[in-house]
């Protein structure tokens, strides 16, 4: 038998590299293993990297060679109709200084620029000759003996470890393998994601946007975006591209009928969208799944005997309005599994009891806190009447309140009176601002 | 801005081992279910890379060749019809994003 690793990390993405980054910090021997060319290869979110946990894991990220395309600045919810969009928009100076609260990211140049920066910590760890990132190797499945995981199988090789951390994203193959989730999932949980990033020049873009330097523009739309599937769209900018995509959730596509990249393509061609991609070439088109955030669909248990499960193995992710928030999740449970593992690899005890720690520190951490605590949100936001009436209340009421004629007005609580009553009906309008007030 | 194909978006997609003529199939479909019991066919039309299509006969065919990995159907399908794997990073196909 080979040299045992510490660990053993299935995946470079988020989830994996910020494990990888908290074992090489504490001198631990590790083996991350990504099935792509380079980390980042496989991967795509919408996306926006929210929170500060990045700065605890590169403390200067900001300066020098940057893997983000651009921090936020600027920030809009939009509900929109077939020929309108409600907005609001918030844009403040705070979001200017670093640590920023947000950078948008486009993840094939995020990760690999993450994925430089642990090697450079892995260079200077106690570990340096024996702790590797080894990319274009597929895992095919964990090694078990007698319950305990003890290592994986890549082909013709295997490796052994104390332990094994699967972050293996969303289509969690191996955390199936493992008996923690079913072998089949149902589509309940999970949507589509299908984006294009579509450059622009950067001039174009800054005074389009209006943002100057490295600042950015996130945009989230509901309503007519997703041709009444449930979910939404996003507009966000890049350094010198937009990513402009949709999130439709899979179960209602399904019943719908509907091609996802047929609604893309209605999207792009709203008036609103039309004029914020106008003049763009599209240089990739991409789709991949995502959890919806709903908290059922997270495993009860994300540890066994030498094995944890981080990021969206786990279908850790939240939309409950605010944020689409998954890689910051990703990040965190990475942090929280590697400290497990540190902590672990003192006492030499690798057992589940002791590694069910992580799920422990993941229960008090912000992730569970927030995935437990907004789920009332998460299903105000599922509503039909959320995401396909409100949007329609909100533009008709726009149209009304916006508009000066040269006759009587009417008041501003008659016309989104009549504006709810058209779409949704008084009564169930209010229940759903009470719910949704509440639940944020 | 012009509306583009789904065959015009996948153009602009890098794939792995292109050039490769005997590229293994990462995705097993079994289109008997498919074609049989299936009340649906809901492939044909949720997956992104339009990878299933319906024949003029109304029947679901299967290429891998332009997956991109996403996982839809890994989800979508509720019949039991598709093995799902990762494609061999030598010998399979997949995608190589660029941007992601």
């Amino acid at each position: 038998m080979e040299e045992k690793f510490d660990c053993i990390i299935v995946g470079g993405g988020i989830a994996g590299l910020s494990a990888a980054m908290t074992l090489a910090r504490a001198d631990r021997r590790f083996l991350l293993i990504e099935r792509g060319e380079f980390c980042g290869a496989k991967n795509v979110s919408g996306g926006v990297l929210w929170g500060s946990d990045l700065q605890r894991l590169v403390p200067d990220y900001w300066q020098r060679d940057h893997g983000f395309e651009r921090f936020v600045s600027h920030r809009r919810l939009t509900f929109m109709d077939g020929g309108a969009a409600f907005s609001v928009d918030f844009k403040s100076d705070h979001y200017r200084t670093p640590p920023y609260s947000g950078v948008i990211v486009l993840r094939a140049r995020f990760d690999e620029w993450l994925a430089a920066r642990v090697q450079e910590a892995i260079d200077v760890s106690a570990a340096a000759d024996e702790s590797f990132l080894a990319t274009n190797v597929l895992v095919d499945r964990l090694l078990v003996e007698d319950g305990r995981t003890i290592g994986i199988q890549a082909g013709d090789e295997q490796f052994f470890a104390d332990c094994v951390l699967v972050c293996e994203g969303v289509n969690n193959l191996l955390t199936r393998q493992a008996g923690i989730e079913p072998e089949y999932v149902p589509a309940d949980h999970v949507a589509v994601g299908v984006k294009e990033v579509i450059r622009l020049d950067r001039v174009v873009l800054e005074d389009r946007f209006q943002l100057s330097g490295d600042s950015g523009f996130t945009n989230e739309i509901v309503g007519y975006a997703t041709r009444g599937v449930e979910g939404g769209g996003f507009v966000y900018t890049n350094r010198d591209s937009l990513s402009v995509g949709l999130v439709l959730g899979m179960a209602d596509l399904r019943d719908k009928g509907l091609k996802p990249y047929d609604v893309l393509s209605d999207f792009k061609e709203h008036a609103y969208v039309a004029d914020m991609i106008r003049g763009g070439d599209v240089l990739e088109y991409s789709a991949h799944v995502v959890s919806t955030g709903d908290v059922a669909a997270v495993p009860e248990r994300l540890y066994g005997d030498g094995l944890l499960i981080a990021g969206e193995a786990a279908h850790l992710l939240l939309n409950a309005g605010r944020a689409i928030q998954g890689m910051d999740y990703a990040m965190r449970s990475g942090i929280l599994a590697a400290e497990t593992v540190v902590a672990a690899a003192s006492g030499g005890d690798f057992g589940a009891s002791n590694l069910s720690g992580y799920q422990q520190r993941l229960d008090e951490s912000f992730v569970m806190q927030d995935m437990r605590r907004f789920q009332d949100a998460v299903h105000v936001l599922h509503s039909p009447t959320m995401y396909s009436k409100m949007p329609r209340v909100l533009c008709d009421f726009g149209r009304d309140f916006f508009t000066v004629r040269s006759e009587p007005t009417t008041k501003a609580t008659a016309s989104f009176r009549r504006a709810a009553k058209k779409h949704v009906g008084l009564w169930e309008l209010v229940k759903l601002g009470v719910r949704a007030a509440r639940s944020l | 801005m012009k509306r583009l194909s789904i065959s015009e978006r996948l153009g602009k997609v890098a794939y792995r081992n292109q050039g490769r003529a005997d590229v293994r199939a990462h995705i097993e479909v079994d289109t008997s279910i498919c074609n049989g019991t299936c009340p649906h066919k809901c492939t044909t039309y949720v997956c992104p890379a339009n990878c299933y299509t319906l024949s003029e006969a109304g029947t679901v065919q299967f290429q891998f060749e332009d997956c991109i990995e996403c996982g839809t159907c890994l989800y979508a399908c509720d019949q039991g019809a598709v093995v799902w794997r990762y494609p061999d990073p030598e010998q399979g196909r997949g995608v190589n994003w660029n941007l992601g």
